[in-house]
């Protein structure tokens, strides 16, 4: 019970913020497409910063789900269920 | 809803203290008497008395105080080490545990009735993120000096105008993410027990979530410096 207890806190602590990560991620490209739409332009591009700045913010979403994959807490766990 | 009662704030109202009745004041000292101002010094004080009745006279033999000490001070150096190398670990232990403590002491004391966490105001938590955050630049460029930048610009120089934008915003989602990750989930337990509490506080209502409460506290707090050390870690190590 303890080390399941354990094995959860773990689990919640290396994945529990993937999905809020992903959205961060998201929000800000589409925050700073629109941002370079509105002000630094002036509306001239109205539209397609905000599309740009969305697709690169998925982007930054799925590339930070690469790295929590990649981090050394996922790769040690990855290892002793490999040795087990 | 109802303001909660909180014993640090009604001391300070008969003590004369102006006491913001808003979130935020609007003086100087106002501002400095905002319930998670006091709550914040609270936690720090609770901190400073504890450490100091338990660990006043260090032993060979440890007795009740020091033992419970030595297992979280060494298990969270344990853990650093693992996860970034023992360089960087003696260089920001105190840092990263004083976080990690000043964090999980703050989820929990909003738990006690009369007390709130001070986590659970976007300010304080804002704050703890800028401060890992410019640290793990500041790690980034001490070790690598300005080719520290090559860890923003991908694996190969063509996709360097693809990557370098998609690194930027995941790199400011940490901002995001780490702050109000732990803001959130705080006030969401901090809303939820205020409410239970004023809806059915005489049928125990709110039992439930504070139990579960601990568990976020905890959580969150472990959340918290596990994702400060990874990025420190990262930062620190060669780019890819």
């Amino acid at each position: 019970m303890a080390k399941l207890s354990t094995e959860m806190v773990h689990l919640l602590g290396n994945y529990g913020h993937i999905g809020f990560t992903f959205v961060a991620a998201i929000f800000i490209g589409l925050g700073g497409g629109s941002y370079l739409d509105e002000h630094f332009f002036d509306g001239r591009t109205s539209p397609w910063f905000t599309f740009i700045g969305l697709a690169f913010g998925i982007g930054a979403g799925f590339k930070s789900l690469f790295d929590i994959l990649k981090t050394p807490a996922a790769k040690s766990e990855d290892e002793g269920g490999k040795s087990n | 809803m109802e303001h909660p009662i909180l014993f640090i704030s009604l001391i300070l109202e008969k003590l004369g203290l102006p006491i913001p009745h808003g979130p935020i004041g609007n003086t100087f000292l106002e501002k400095l008497c905002e319930p998670y101002m006091t709550y914040t010094w609270f936690v720090m004080i609770f901190l400073v008395v504890v450490g100091k009745l338990t660990l006043s006279n260090i032993e060979m033999i440890p007795g009740k105080g020091q033992n419970f000490w030595e297992m979280i001070i060494g298990g969270m150096y344990d853990f650093f080490n693992d996860n970034m190398g023992t360089e960087l670990t003696e260089k920001l232990f105190p840092m990263i545990s004083t976080f990690a403590l000043y964090i999980a002491v703050a989820n929990l004391i909003g738990l006690i009735p009369g007390f709130m966490s001070p986590t659970s105001s976007i300010n304080t938590t804002l704050a703890l993120t800028l401060i890992v955050w410019i640290t793990h630049h500041a790690i980034g460029f001490r070790a690598h000096g300005m080719g520290y930048i090559k860890h923003f610009l991908g694996p190969i120089p063509i996709l360097i105008p693809l990557m370098l934008p998609i690194e930027l915003i995941s790199n400011i989602a940490r901002l995001l993410s780490l702050s109000i990750r732990l803001f959130g989930n705080i006030m969401a337990k901090e809303t939820l027990l205020g409410i239970l509490f004023m809806l059915a506080g005489a049928y125990f209502a709110p039992l439930p979530i504070m139990l579960l409460g601990v568990l976020v506290s905890l959580v969150q707090a472990m959340v918290f410096v596990l994702l400060t050390v990874v990025y420190f870690g990262q930062s620190n190590e060669h780019a890819h």
